[in-house]
């Protein structure tokens, strides 16, 4: 656990410094993270692997694996690589990295792949992470790769996204130690589009795992969870400098986290969840476990306490063993020592000590106010109460109804025994009567007979006279023992039925308050996915069953959802599936339509006719409860109505966007129009004067007039000509006769056209030597530099605009910059969108707003790319810079 | 007498670059503002005789200017529009703008429009005796109308919606003015009423009802009846 530095004196703080001191000497380990496999970590890694290489830098591929992707497969060519080490196993020969190679070739910085690698039996060491450790010990630098999912404290999160257990897994402190980590970060609609490509490698026998692994849903959540990790590691970093360097409070975390576990299942949740607490608060976590010294653990008990602690050790956290008596009592001197802030507990069902757990969690409430108390749940949808448990038996518990009945009666006994020898007692029968009441309602109604029984006997061997026998002597004695042993079964089962009304009261209510939680979520669902999503796990939660949900679509209805969600429906759960959505009744399992069918499909019926349907799996096993069916029920209507209004709201914004579109056209009609006619205007306008008036004017206003309209007319045809261009690019009719082409040139050549156009400005180059041959249209090269000169020219503030030509890395740049305004950020990628203009440019020739459209429309065309940059210069200009890859030429 | 001084307003330098020396040739006096608020601050301060207004300003929409104008000043108003969305014309024209002009347009257009809005500001009623215009002669004291002086009968709707014509002869009025003046602001939007009186009126004044010379169509703006001697 980390110090929380007692001190508040301006010193760094030693351990600090001391990690500090600990990481120079050993190598640094850099990590590219991704979301998933294919966003392109590997490709990343190697570009720059090549960089660093030809910088000079000793760098060595240990172990890469292409895939057979052709273009890493490229990057490759020109790194040194280690041989690989081939292992035997059963067999088989396997390839797997070959660490003793690394260790005698030391180069400074070593390249090996895929993290969350399992080596092959027979390796050095069992995990891949575990070679990158004594690499790093050997003061070699490490740069690896890692797919977000194989985080072990995200593991059950990744599940639970993905529907697929994760079987790799990198303990936390690998990520902790990383001296730095690089987010590969590619959008989930990209990815996908490059699993369709086939550009995302996937092995043979996983490709149905991979169908339901790659979807856009699973995809976000994980991006989600990579962006997350890498800003949280940011920040841990920032607090890290301010430690090192004693910057002052408030760097430390207030938060401390206690978190117990036991032998049950629950625990190991209970430790990644309370991991994750732990990280987002950047709060040390003591994990503790209590043991009663009077009841020892099952050897099975130990070896899952084992692990569990493992775990929590692997994860960050300080473990601690404690033996006791009282939880509550241990669990809360325990969090007085630590100074925690928040316990963090699991509330089960079965086994161990998760039993206490509720009654726990109220203890610890009630008794430390200011203590944060998280309960983790081992539900696997925290909203999914209430569940549909079994009926409460009588004879589920008979230890406690045994017990709870000899207990009270005893005590109800010493006390009426005690109280006798002081004082003569006429109606001892009433002590029994409260000890059977007190039975009732703890015990329920079979503690209350055996209570009520056991009393019987124990009034008449302690009180009846003859006393310390079963015999009664006198009649009415006789009468008040059977009037006794009748009011005692009436109350005990009274007390027993209320406290069992009591009990399902607050289920009652907890289902209540599900429902309650389950329409806040949907109200807040704004998508039909969400509502359907929602709807899904709601259901699971509650049914416990398999749920599937299908939504109409081109006249037909398909799979919207499914819990798991790798579900398939078979021919006949489709057919029983359209004859709930056609007949709007239900079909399929347990009624008269279809009963083949595996689930039971109702209709989903909302205000405006049947919006979906709902499929339950059955597994026989479980009958459907009057209570589960009025929840149920509930929920379906809840659900059928929020995808309702999911649809409408979401016709409504289909409207809007429509009468946007609309908006957006007549402003652009009205803004070519005027562009048009403004030209026209002057040149018709201009000669009308000449012809009508010219007599009457000078010889220079004549001229002036001519001129302008000379320049109008030059005016209107470049628009034109920019129009075309346009309806070209949009018609995709552009076409790029790429050859081998001197950027130089181009650029020269285009430099001397500007300022042909623009007489007096100057335009200042600079062209590397050697820039390698290029692949592009020159034609459209030279109109899209243009274009970004003409911007330059006019939006530059009348300063110098400067053009540049450079190679960088494996591409060759073209660059224009300027040194107007800038453009704000929000507008830096509008600037290419068709008649985007920011303001009236300078100088009386006001921009088309298609110039950087065609720019950008070519500059793809041709295979490259451009962006936009400002401030470029020190808080001032633009500069907008085209990229073209570098291809090897052919040999002539 | 000095020339009449011409405010041209238009961002557009390239347009001003041609009226001003246009119309300093055809014997006005120039002057320029290229946003709304300089055309207003030079209508208060240079007392123009008349104001040639582009609808699209980069300050302040063109109706703004005409709307701000018409608060303190008579002063006629052409306006210059490139966009030929009539809706816009047509509520300069209600706001109080004197005529328009639509981009490109010939010099010799322009001039004629500066030279009718010059010379006739509109008249009142009792102010208006009568015009005169090809052939074509409307008596308003005697509420007479003739046809190279054969007398014609007109309906007193027809009487009134020619009258409301002849008085702004040479400039355009719009459907809503027509309306609103003859019919009542009621039928402001009754543009079924104009359509049938102006074809009837058409039928008794005009030579030839089909090429109509007298009574001229503004096409989705409203109607203008010739000027007398028009070049």
């Amino acid at each position: 656990m980390a110090k929380t530095g007692e001190t508040h004196e301006a010193r760094p703080d030693p351990d600090a410094l001391l990690a500090l001191t600990d990481r120079t000497a050993r190598g640094r380990l850099t990590i590219f993270l991704g979301a998933a496999p294919g966003v392109g970590k590997t490709y990343a890694m190697l570009t720059r692997a090549r960089r660093v290489k030809a910088d000079g830098a000793d760098i060595v591929v240990g172990l890469v694996e292409t895939h057979g992707r052709a273009d890493t497969a490229a990057l490759l060519d020109g790194l040194e690589a280690l041989p690989r080490k081939v292992l035997d196993y059963q067999g088989r020969a396997l390839e797997e990295f070959d660490i003793d190679a690394a260790l005698v070739r030391r180069p400074r910085i070593v390249v090996v792949d895929e993290l969350a690698h399992t080596n092959a039996p027979g390796s050095r060491h069992p995990k891949r992470h575990q070679d990158i450790e004594e690499l790093l010990d050997a003061g070699i630098d490490v740069w690896t790769a890692l797919n977000v999912q194989h985080i072990e404290s995200l593991s059950d999160v990744v599940a639970q996204i993905t529907g697929t257990p994760v079987r790799e897994r990198v303990p936390d402190k690998v990520l902790g130690h990383a001296d730095e980590i690089l987010l590969v970060d590619l959008s989930p609609a990209e990815l996908l589009e490059r699993l369709r490509e086939g550009k995302v490698y996937v092995p043979d026998n996983a490709k149905r795992a991979a169908e339901s692994f790659f979807r856009l849903g699973n995809l976000t959540a994980l991006r989600e969870l990579a962006l997350r990790r890498t800003a949280a590691r940011v920040d841990t970093q920032v607090v890290d400098y301010m430690r090192q360097n004693a910057i002052e409070l408030p760097w430390q975390s207030a938060e401390r986290l206690l978190v117990c576990i036991g032998p049950d299942q629950l625990s190991e949740k209970v430790v990644r969840q309370a991991a994750r607490m732990a990280s987002g608060l950047n709060a040390p976590w003591l994990c503790i476990s209590i043991e009663r010294a009077d009841q020892p653990l099952t050897p099975e008990a130990v070896r899952r306490l084992d692990q569990t602690f493992k775990l929590a050790a692997q994860l960050g956290a300080e473990t601690r063993r404690v033996t006791g008596r009282d939880f509550v009592e241990e669990i809360l001197a325990q969090a007085r020592r630590e100074h925690a802030t928040q316990i963090v507990i699991g509330a089960g069902r079965q086994g161990g000590l998760s039993r206490f757990r509720i009654s726990l969690t109220d203890a610890l409430i009630s008794r430390v106010p200011g203590l944060g108390v998280h309960v983790v749940t081992d539900v696997a949808a925290p909203a999914a109460r209430p569940r549909l448990a079994p009926p409460r038996g009588w004879l589920a518990k008979p230890l406690r109804t045994i017990g709870v009945a000899v207990g009270v009666v005893a005590v109800a006994s010493a006390i009426g025994y005690a109280l006798d020898s002081v004082i003569a007692l006429p109606n001892v029968a009433l002590l029994y009567l409260v000890a059977v009441l007190l039975a009732a309602i703890y015990g329920g109604y079979a503690s209350a007979l055996v209570a009520a029984v056991l009393s019987a006997l124990a009034y008449n061997f302690l009180f009846i006279h003859p006393v310390h026998s079963l015999f009664i002597a006198q009649p009415h004695e006789v009468v008040g023992f059977v009037t006794f042993v009748a009011v005692a079964m009436l109350a005990g089962g009274m007390a027993s039925r209320l406290s069992e009304h009591a009990r399902v009261a607050s289920e009652r209510a907890a289902a209540t308050q599900a429902l309650y939680n389950f329409s806040r979520k949907l109200s807040a669902a704004v998508k039909v996915d969400d509502v359907v999503w929602a709807a899904v796990t709601q259901l699971q939660g509650v049914s416990r069953r398999n749920v599937v949900f299908l939504l109409p679509g081109d006249g037909d209805i398909a799979l919207a959802a499914a819990w798991p969600p790798d579900t398939e429906l078979g021919v006949s759960d489709m057919t029983a599936a359209r004859w709930a959505w056609e007949k709007r009744e239900a079909a399929g399992f347990g009624t008269g339509t279809l009963p083949a069918s595996a689930f039971q499909f109702r209709p989903l019926a909302g205000p405006a006719g049947v919006v979906g349907v709902v499929g339950l799996q059955q597994d026989g096993a479980s009958p459907e409860g009057g209570e589960d069916e009025v929840v149920l029920g509930a929920i379906l209507d809840q659900t059928a109505i929020a995808i309702d209004r999911a649809r409408l709201s979401r016709d409504m914004l289909e409207q809007s966007a429509k009468l946007e579109g609309d908006r957006f056209r007549a402003a652009l009609l009205s803004s070519v129009s005027h562009d048009l006619k403004t030209p026209l205007a002057t040149i018709t306008g201009a000669v009308t004067s000449l012809r009508e008036l010219g007599d009457r004017m000078k010889p220079q206003t004549r001229d002036d007039l001519l001129q302008s309209i000379e320049e109008e007319s030059e005016r209107l045809n470049r628009f034109v000509a920019n129009l075309l261009d346009m309806t070209r690019i949009d018609a995709g009719t552009v076409e790029a006769k790429n050859d081998w082409v001197d950027a130089a040139d181009v650029v020269r050549s285009t430099i001397k056209r500007a300022e042909r156009y623009f007489p007096g400005r100057k335009v200042e180059t600079s062209i590397a030597r050697d820039l390698p041959l290029i692949r592009a249209d020159s034609v459209l090269l030279g109109q899209a530099l243009f274009n970004l000169i003409d911007n330059a020219l006019k939006y530059g503030g009348g300063e110098p605009v400067s053009v540049y030509a450079r190679r960088d890395g494996d591409a060759v740049t073209l660059s224009v910059t300027d040194l107007g305004k800038g453009i704000p950020p929000k507008d830096l990628e509008r600037v290419f969108e068709k008649f985007f203009r920011r303001g009236k440019a300078d100088g009386r020739k006001p921009g088309t707003g298609l110039g950087l459209a065609i720019a950008k429309g070519f500059v793809e065309a041709m295979g490259g790319t451009i962006r936009a940059e400002s401030p470029a210069v020190r808080r001032r200009g633009t500069r907008f810079t085209m990229r073209f890859p570098v291809e090897p030429v052919p040999a002539p | 007498m000095s020339p009449p001084r011409i405010l041209v307003v238009d961002d557009e330098p390239q347009i001003r670059r041609f009226l001003h020396p246009a119309l300093e040739a055809a014997g006005y006096e120039v002057i320029e503002a290229g946003t709304g608020a300089d055309a207003l601050r030079l209508a208060a301060t240079r007392a123009p005789e008349l104001m040639i207004l582009d609808l699209g300003l980069p300050d302040m929409d063109g109706k703004e200017v005409i709307a701000r104008l018409r608060a303190w000043s008579p002063l006629p108003v052409i306006v210059l529009s490139a966009r030929d969305r009539e809706a816009e014309k047509i509520a300069a024209l209600d706001l109080g703008a004197d005529d328009y002009v639509e981009k490109p347009f010939g010099i010799g257009e322009l001039t004629a429009r500066i030279r009718t809005a010059l010379r006739h500001r509109p008249q009142a009623d009792d102010e208006f005796a009568g015009i005169e215009v090809d052939g074509l002669k409307i008596d308003a004291v005697r509420r007479r109308v003739s046809r190279d002086g054969r007398p014609l009968r007109l309906t007193p709707k027809e009487y009134d919606l020619l009258l409301v014509l002849a008085r702004h002869a040479g400039r355009v009025v719009t459907h809503k003015a027509l309306l609103t003046g003859v019919w009542g602001p009621a039928h402001a939007h009754d543009l079924q009423y104009l359509r049938v009186f102006i074809g009837q009126l058409r039928a008794k004044v005009e030579r030839s009802p089909t090429d109509p010379a007298i009574i001229l169509t503004e096409p989705g703006v409203g109607y203008r009846f010739q000027m007398p001697s028009q070049p």
